[in-house]
């Protein structure tokens, strides 16, 4: 059996307090090297569920990244396993120059300032944006900023990526692009997404979100497009 | 004559673009500092602040047209404060009568207020982003404070190009431009800016903390080295500081 990079377990989210869960009871698991889309549509819950994996978001029931417990004490060693793509790559580039922002990952983890940037540079170049580099990040594009924001995910070589709408705001070429850039990649992926297209070109795995409860789970990209009536009326 | 947020930041070619960033962040630390201690009313302490805008202002050169700018802004904001001059004639309970006794304090507010607003200007204008978190980094401030701050900047350079978009939209929706559009965009602030605001700052705060952006040394970035140019460069701006002090002391404002 394949070591698991992330499980849940009847995990629950509640932003009220008493109220309604906006996550109810989801148990799924993805593997070593996975890669799985979790689809749903607006507000369906898939950023909870992501933002909830690594700890942002406080939650009930049980969730383990790499074997390890997700709970306050452990939120740190659990986000130096994971690489995280928010929806609005802006949110996430906090610092002014490109190559500082990848750089800051391996930074953090002790590594000399040379080095990171050689290694940020190279994560960089993969991701076809290598000559952004020196380049302050308010002259960059949408698309741009998403591949920045990824290069600072992955230069720390996690085993799991959550991607939050990967391929929202990018156009048809850049979305082709990035799906085979991330279907290179060894880590676990779960992909939180609304673009089948993109998550079928990525993933062979499909877990449907509806309402904070999983209605769906299987690599019939057929049944998505069945429960949203994407081939029109029969 | 508009000026972007992100326009300002590092564009001064003078010498003193070539200091270490925290001398720069510190010599115009030091002389705004100058500038609020020198006397107002008087002709030495006039000279003193005259002489250390003009000179700072030369030596950081920003464009002209962000000069011109905050020369602008700094009218519109300080000079309002003439209009208090018919009250202060009026006030009979204070201990001077006359033009010269009302005059002084708009005039303190207007000279202080205007050099302190075009030092921080072209001081700014010689660090682009990386340099203030440079200096910053380098200087005695602790590391979260700096965080902060930089972080402060960095969002505001986003949310300057938000507001942009803010206004682009009030604009088409209200088919005008100009000072129309942005008087709308200035009454709808609270409304449609703010939220924005509020549910970005929590976004950005949870990519901070999944980052570790706040319990990082930002230090390990690298540092800066003194040059012999950097020390003149500060004593001259402790001089002018020790110079305004004097002139405090011996009551010649």
């Amino acid at each position: 059996m394949r070591d698991l990079a992330l499980v849940f377990e009847e995990t629950t989210v509640r932003y009220e307090p008493g109220g309604e869960p906006d996550i109810a009871g989801v148990s799924f698991s993805v593997a070593a090297g996975e890669r799985a889309a979790l689809v749903g549509l607006n507000g369906s819950g898939k950023t909870t569920l992501l933002l909830a994996a690594v700890g942002l978001v406080p939650h009930g029931g049980a969730i383990r990244v790499c074997g390890t417990p997700v709970t306050r004490r452990t939120a740190a060693e659990v986000r130096e396993k994971t690489g995280f793509l928010f929806n609005i790559p802006e949110d996430q580039l906090l610092f002014p120059r490109v190559i500082e922002d990848a750089a800051f990952g391996l930074v953090r983890k002790g590594v000399g300032a040379e080095e990171a940037f050689a290694k940020a540079k190279q994560a960089l170049d993969a991701l076809g944006v290598g000559h952004l580099a020196e380049s302050p990040l308010h002259h960059l594009s949408h698309g741009q900023k998403q591949r920045v924001a990824l290069a600072g995910a992955l230069v720390v070589d996690p085993p799991l990526l959550l991607l939050d709408e990967p391929s929202a705001g990018l156009d048809p070429p850049g979305r082709l692009v990035l799906a085979w850039l991330l279907s290179r990649l060894n880590a676990a992926m779960l992909v939180a997404t609304h673009d089948l297209e993109f998550a079928a070109r990525l993933c062979r795995r499909f877990v449907m979100l509806e309402q904070g409860r999983i209605v769906l789970d299987g690599a019939d990209e057929a049944a998505v497009r069945g429960r949203w009536r994407l081939d029109g009326p029969a | 004559m508009r000026t972007s947020w992100h326009d300002i930041w590092g564009c001064g070619r003078g010498p003193v673009a070539g200091l270490s960033p925290q001398v720069r962040i510190l010599s115009g630390a030091v002389l705004f500092a100058a500038v609020m201690v020198a006397p107002s009313t008087s002709a030495p302490g006039i000279l003193t602040i005259g002489a250390a805008v003009v000179s700072w202002v030369a030596a950081c050169r920003p464009s002209r047209r962000i000069t011109l700018s905050f020369l602008l802004l700094g009218l519109a904001v300080f000079l309002p404060y003439f209009l208090l001059v018919p009250l202060i004639m009026a006030d009979s309970s204070g201990p001077a009568t006359g033009w010269t006794h009302a005059l002084a304090a708009p005039w303190s507010v207007f000279l202080r207020g205007m050099a302190g607003m075009l030092i921080s200007t072209a001081t700014v204008t010689t660090l682009s982003a990386s340099d203030l978190r440079r200096g910053l980094l380098d200087l005695p401030v602790p590391n979260i404070v700096s965080a902060i701050l930089l972080q402060i900047v960095h969002q505001a350079g986003e949310l300057t190009s938000e507001t942009k978009r803010v206004g682009a939209a009030i604009a088409v929706r209200g088919g005008t431009g100009g000072w129309l559009a942005a008087m709308r965009l200035l009454s709808s602030l609270p409304r449609v800016w703010l939220p924005r605001v509020i549910v970005r700052a929590e976004r950005v705060a949870l990519a901070m903390e999944f980052r570790g952006y706040c319990d990082s040394d930002l230090r390990a970035f690298g540092r800066s080295a003194m040059t012999s140019a950097d020390g003149v460069a500060l004593a001259l701006a402790l001089g002018v500081l020790a110079l305004a002090a004097v002139l405090r002391m011996r009551g010649a404002g």
